[in-house]
């Protein structure tokens, strides 16, 4: 339980949060303003967004325990999966988004292929997002419920309560905002920890030098490449192949969240600044929540789950007040993933299929009412299937695997789109189709093809070429599209000089 | 060749130069982008070499090989 300032602490933080998201009401008065911030927004506070929403609390505490058992190669995840996609995002992809006046990947996809791939795409986003936020809006409540002693139903619903009011009324704009000052306390807690935690341990050396003293297994924990034959599920094969060519791309271009932040920068410049500012701050992001894992080798060995290792560092490590600091920085990481899900929820249902299959052509404020409402439905969805998290305690990583079915198809789409003329709409929608039948059909069948305990990075380099492969027949041998039907949404180096319409 | 059994033979220090030599290429390819296309939404008169997106990404990359040199 807390102390009282600990107390003080996390209930000043949900009352600043929820006035900060509030104040930004004033300035919603159309669905572009409701679903891009009606570009405005400046490089830095998307930058912090992007990165403080990727982060949620689930991730604080399994990044610290896979850290506990695999060592530093964790980190791949940040770095070597971060760094370069997003250099790709802020060069290539984002600059075609932005300009093309996009609000959704699938919009793109929509454009380039053909209306099938972008309901697909859209449906298994909202589908994907819709059934996160349950699980969130559950981990929110047991995180209440543990620390402030506050029922489940009664934390879920404050949480609910909180992030709805100023998702639903200040848009994305309170979104980025309020993630700005979530991803400063997730830094101070984060930060705070581990200096406490290195002083605890005598110091970085003193930490490395008495792992390598624990026996056999600790001898590649601070190797951030490991051998292709570990049975950690990260061999250096899988980072390379599965992380950086597949799964970070497909992340950091494919995923609405994450993409739809860019597209409220001010200008070109800020929408390509964010990305490459946000994987400037990504490559802290292992300091904060690898670094307590490691630390907890020497502080608490022989933990038997070491997802134990965070919630046991903080108890040993941490004094009153700081307690609170770091339960408001996990807290920050839930909300923002939350509020995350909502608003991208609401502009892909209110933009992929509200507004070409329910009504078309209706003004402003109805599709800005329409966002609104979609937010509303989904608090709720999410409040109401919050349990299933407690009756499926794997639900979290049933979720997560059924996105990586979906990761390697749709990168080879996009990158096919973006930079292959020839693909067509057949060879699209066909792509997609297969490759996720692909991913399905390796995951359930896993024992039989791989060798390491979880091959999802293998799966979704298999899916995505497939994907390529896929895409490349049907569409050589189906009807190519005219130049006029893939002006601006096909690579032309002319994009890199003058030609801002091509 | 699921599991890239093919690549077994590789070292950890042949896989690192993999990834030291990855970072060097994007570098290498952020270099090759013209100017005016790095500052795309700026005014001309306002621009300034801070707002050199190629200065971040360098930056941004010789701390990820850092990185990657020393573990």
């Amino acid at each position: 339980m807390l102390a009282g300032i600990d107390y003080f602490i996390v209930i000043a933080y949900i009352i600043g949060m929820l006035l900060l998201g509030l104040y930004f009401k004033k300035f919603v008065n159309s669905s572009e303003d409701y679903f891009l911030g009606g570009k405005s927004l400046p490089f830095w506070a998307i930058g912090m967004s992007i990165v403080v929403s990727d982060i949620g609390a689930l991730d604080f505490v399994g990044v610290s325990g896979q850290a506990y058992r695999y060592g530093i190669s964790v980190g791949n995840f940040d770095w070597v999966g971060s760094v370069p996609a997003m250099l790709l995002a802020a060069f290539i992809f984002i600059p075609y988004f932005w300009r093309g006046g996009m609000y959704t990947i699938p919009e793109y996809l929509g454009r380039r292929y053909n209306q099938k791939v972008r309901t697909i795409a859209s449906v298994t986003w909202i589908l994907f997002f819709a059934l996160d936020l349950g699980v969130l809006f559950w981990a929110s409540a047991v995180l209440l419920n543990v620390l402030m002693g506050w029922p489940i139903w009664i934390s879920i619903i404050s949480t609910a309560g909180v992030v709805g009011l100023y998702t639903y009324f200040g848009g994305i704009t309170a979104v980025i905002m309020t993630d700005v000052v979530q991803f400063i306390i997730m830094f101070i807690g984060g930060f705070a920890l581990v200096f406490l935690s290195l002083y605890e341990v005598g110091g970085w050396d003193n930490m490395v030098d008495k792992i390598a003293t624990m026996g056999p297994e600790y001898r590649n924990h601070f190797d951030i490449i490991q051998p292709q034959n570990t049975k950690s599920p990260f061999p250096w094969t899988g980072i390379l192949f599965g992380l950086t060519f597949v799964m970070a791309n497909a992340y950091m271009i494919g995923n609405q969240s994450i993409v739809q932040r860019c597209l409220t920068a001010k200008n070109e410049w800020h929408a390509k600044a964010s990305m490459i500012f946000g994987s400037a701050l990504k490559m802290f992001i292992p300091i904060l929540v690898l670094f307590p894992g490691l630390m907890a080798v020497v502080v608490h060995p022989g933990l038997l789950d070491g997802d134990q290792a965070l919630p046991m560092m903080i108890k040993s490590i941490l004094p009153p007040g700081l307690v609170g600091l770091m339960f408001a920085a996990f807290f920050a990481g839930l909300m923002s993933s939350v509020d995350s899900l909502l608003n991208s929820t609401a502009t892909l249902f209110t933009k992929d299929i509200y507004e070409p299959f329910i009504k078309k052509g209706a003004d402003d404020k109805h599709y800005l009412k329409v966002g609104q409402i979609t937010t509303l439905v989904l608090l709720v969805i999410g409040v109401a299937t919050s349990p299933i998290s407690s009756d499926f305690p794997g639900i979290y990583v049933a979720i997560q695997t059924f996105m990586s079915y979906f990761q390697g198809p749709i990168f080879a789409i996009l990158l096919l789109g973006i930079f292959w003329k020839r693909t067509t709409e057949w060879g699209g929608l066909s792509a997609l189709v297969i490759g996720i039948g692909f991913a399905v059909y390796l995951n359930v069948f896993k024992e039989q093809f791989f060798t390491i305990e979880d091959p999802f990075l293998y799966i979704s380099w298999w899916s995505f070429l497939l994907g390529v492969i896929i895409n490349v027949s049907v569409s050589l041998m189906t009807k190519k599209h005219t130049e006029e039907q893939l002006k601006g949404l096909v690579f032309s180096s002319k994009i890199l000089v003058k030609n801002k319409n091509v | 060749m699921f599991n890239f059994d093919w690549l077994s033979g590789v070292s950890q220090e042949t896989a690192k130069m993999v990834f030291l030599s990855l970072y060097g290429v994007i570098g290498l390819l952020v270099l090759l982008l013209p100017t005016e296309y790095i500052y795309e939404g700026i005014a001309k008169e306002d621009r300034h070499w801070w707002n050199n997106l190629k200065l971040w990404s360098i930056s941004v990359l010789a701390i990820l090989a850092s990185i990657y040199y020393h573990f």
